[in-house]
């Protein structure tokens, strides 16, 4: 149980339109729902985790749809953005509550389980309420894995975490996708994303603006010139070599180095090798400059 | 001259010991300052805004000690704090004049100098309407200008992108980055994202429960390792072959290969091997260090080298 499908799916809020016409498949691995903020990212969620009714369209995990259809908690996990945990509770009594509530055959095992995955077993006896915002949402997702689920949804989970707990939860992701689950997980900071998976989905103003790794995604962006910078032993010289190629489309020499826009990236990519031997010019750095989910990223939410 | 400088501060709740005999001096510029939760980040902050008194040890801000002379110091600081903070029924502008006013200014200098503030962080329109209807990024910018409202000689910005989206981001770092540099403000920001702190900061300031963890310029944190990154768009295989042909021994990490950076000529070896297999060559790099090494685990410390 670990395919997310959706078909067509809108939602609207009177004359709001939230999400429309998204059709959209999720396997297994790790994958990143981003979008800039309003563009309706909770309310897809909650519609894959049977929260909300789309409007329109149809949302099914391995062909069952999770609306109005409660035996797909069996198979999917949720960690909703708002910190719903009570406070008075140990992390043992939150994780081995939700065990029971998923009426499983053996609770207290889920549970011990569930909290070594997010090894939160050491500190399992203090309440949520002395908990660091991190402890407590590795705990949320202890809770939402109890029941092995194949498919784990997270709303903005790192979320006011300091650096070494992000660290953790995008190596936790990380493994969760490599044991085979589908993860889905939204953010903002696209380094991190782009670090846990670089397969993404990206809505903008409700509709699906790409979906798949970004770059692909950005080879497929052929009206835009790829732009590569470069260091050498001799950047002028190398400039002029270059602009005499085809693929070139522009050079600049800057403070530190050349930047190059290049119109054609497989010419490119392989003439420059050439070109820069042919010189008897050192090449010390080439770096692509917009092949970066952040860039791919606003070329998508401007276009 | 140091803006802020600290001498075995100390200051012990009851229960815990927020900051244990810290002392640093932090010279002007932008300056990242990160820690763990609960490392101690918020304390300081009150500590240096003379609101706390600290339990032992010595503290000045821009030369001042804010324990006896807090009024001074606050004259001539500006805070933005992280939390939601703003009175929702009040109108921008009005909320930035009367702190303006807090800060000792005239009636039609404050509501100048308002104006002003509120222009420079990209409010425009926008500033004669209630700040409950304000999104995420335009009630950040708010908290910004009140803190620039007065022409403070320090910014304390604590989590000022916190909530924003991937463009509000950007804005807000730009106009950090702006700040620090056009206007020749001294500006500390406390933040859990390194790359920004990589991208923003002159210098870092990292604390670790209570104590100095390290404090740097970032150049000297993301300095050169001597391994050479190459990606390919295709054919990484052949290529690694190739290269192991010619003794270089490289190791595949994600989608680049690393090969040890021994001299000079290991550009041209790569480079020509490159040219002979016709491959896209797509990205030629040596690896440097990273801020967030300071945080790493053992298994992302690995993946490093």
């Amino acid at each position: 149980m670990t395919t997310l499908d959706l078909t067509g799916v809108s939602r609207w809020y009177g004359n709001v339109v939230a999400i429309n016409d998204i059709t959209m498949s999720l396997g297994p691995g790790v994958t990143g729902l981003l979008g800039p903020n309003g563009a309706g990212k909770t309310t897809l969620l909650h519609m894959m985790a049977g929260f909300l009714a789309p409007s329109r369209g149809e949302v099914t995990l391995d062909k069952e749809p999770t609306w109005r259809h409660p035996e797909i908690y069996r198979h999917l996990g949720l960690v909703s953005e708002r910190e719903a945990a009570h406070g008075f509770l140990t992390g043992w009594e939150f994780v081995y509550a939700s065990a029971k509530l998923h009426g499983l055959a053996d609770p207290k095992g889920a549970a011990k389980r569930a909290l070594e995955l997010v090894e939160m077993t050491e500190s399992q006896n203090r309440r949520l309420s002395t908990y660091s915002k991190g402890m407590r949402q590795r705990t949320r997702v202890a809770a939402a894995l109890v029941h092995d689920p194949g498919v784990l949804l997270l709303d903005e989970p790192f979320n006011g975490m300091d650096p070494r707990q992000r660290l953790h939860m995008m190596e936790l992701l990380h493994d969760l996708g490599d044991e085979g689950r589908t993860v889905l997980f939204s953010s903002h900071i696209l380094e991190e994303v782009e670090q846990v998976s670089g397969t993404v989905q990206v809505i903008v103003a409700g509709r699906l603006a790409a979906s798949g790794d970004f770059r692909t995604i950005r080879r497929l962006m052929t009206h835009r010139p790829h732009v590569f910078a470069i260091v050498s032993s001799d950047d002028r010289r190398l400039a002029v070599a270059l602009m005499a190629s085809d693929s070139v489309a522009g050079v600049s020499l800057g403070g530190e180095g050349l930047v190059v826009h290049a119109g054609d990236y497989g010419t490119f990519t392989r003439e420059l090798p050439r070109i820069a031997l042919a010189q008897g010019i050192r090449v010390r750095r080439l770096t692509p400059s917009d092949e970066s989910l952040e860039s791919v990223f606003s070329y998508l939410v401007a276009a | 001259m140091a803006i802020i400088e600290t001498r075995s501060l100390t200051k012990a709740y009851p229960r815990v010991v927020a900051l244990d005999q810290l002392t640093l001096q932090v010279d002007p510029g932008v300056i990242g300052l990160v820690g763990a939760n609960g490392a101690g980040k918020s304390t300081m902050i009150k500590v240096l805004l003379g609101l706390l008194a600290p339990t032992s040890g010595e503290v000045r801000v821009l030369g001042i000690d804010p324990v006896t002379r807090g009024h001074e110091v606050r004259a001539r600081v500006g805070y933005m704090p992280e939390h939601d903070c703003l009175p929702p029924d009040m109108i921008a502008a009005e909320f930035v004049t009367h702190m303006a006013r807090m800060s000792g200014l005239p009636k039609t200098v404050a509501r100048e100098r308002a104006s002003e503030a509120l222009r420079h962080v990209g409010l425009y329109e926008e500033r004669y309407r209630q700040i409950g209807g304000y999104s995420t990024g335009m009630k950040q910018r708010v908290k910004l200008a009140q803190a620039l409202v007065h022409d403070p000689d320090l910014l304390l910005l604590d989590e000022p992108t916190n909530g924003l989206d991937p463009a509000g981001r950007d804005a807000m770092l730009n106009l950090i980055h702006r700040i620090g540099n056009e206007f020749g403000i001294s500006v500390v920001v406390c933040s859990h994202l390194l790359g920004e702190v990589e991208r923003i900061c002159d210098s870092l300031v990292a604390i670790e429960a209570g104590r100095l963890l390290r404090a740097d310029r970032i150049e000297s944190m993301t300095t050169g390792t001597d391994v050479l990154a190459i990606e390919v768009a295709e054919g990484t295989e052949a290529l690694a072959e190739a290269l192991a042909a010619k003794g270089i021994q490289p190791r595949l990490d994600q989608r680049a290969l690393l090969v040890p950076l021994s001299n000079e000529d290991t550009y041209d070896v790569v480079l020509r091997t490159v040219a002979d297999l016709d491959l896209p060559l797509h990205r030629l790099e040596q690896r440097h260090h990273r801020v967030a090494e300071l945080f790493a685990t053992e298994r992302e410390a690995s993946n490093v080298g």
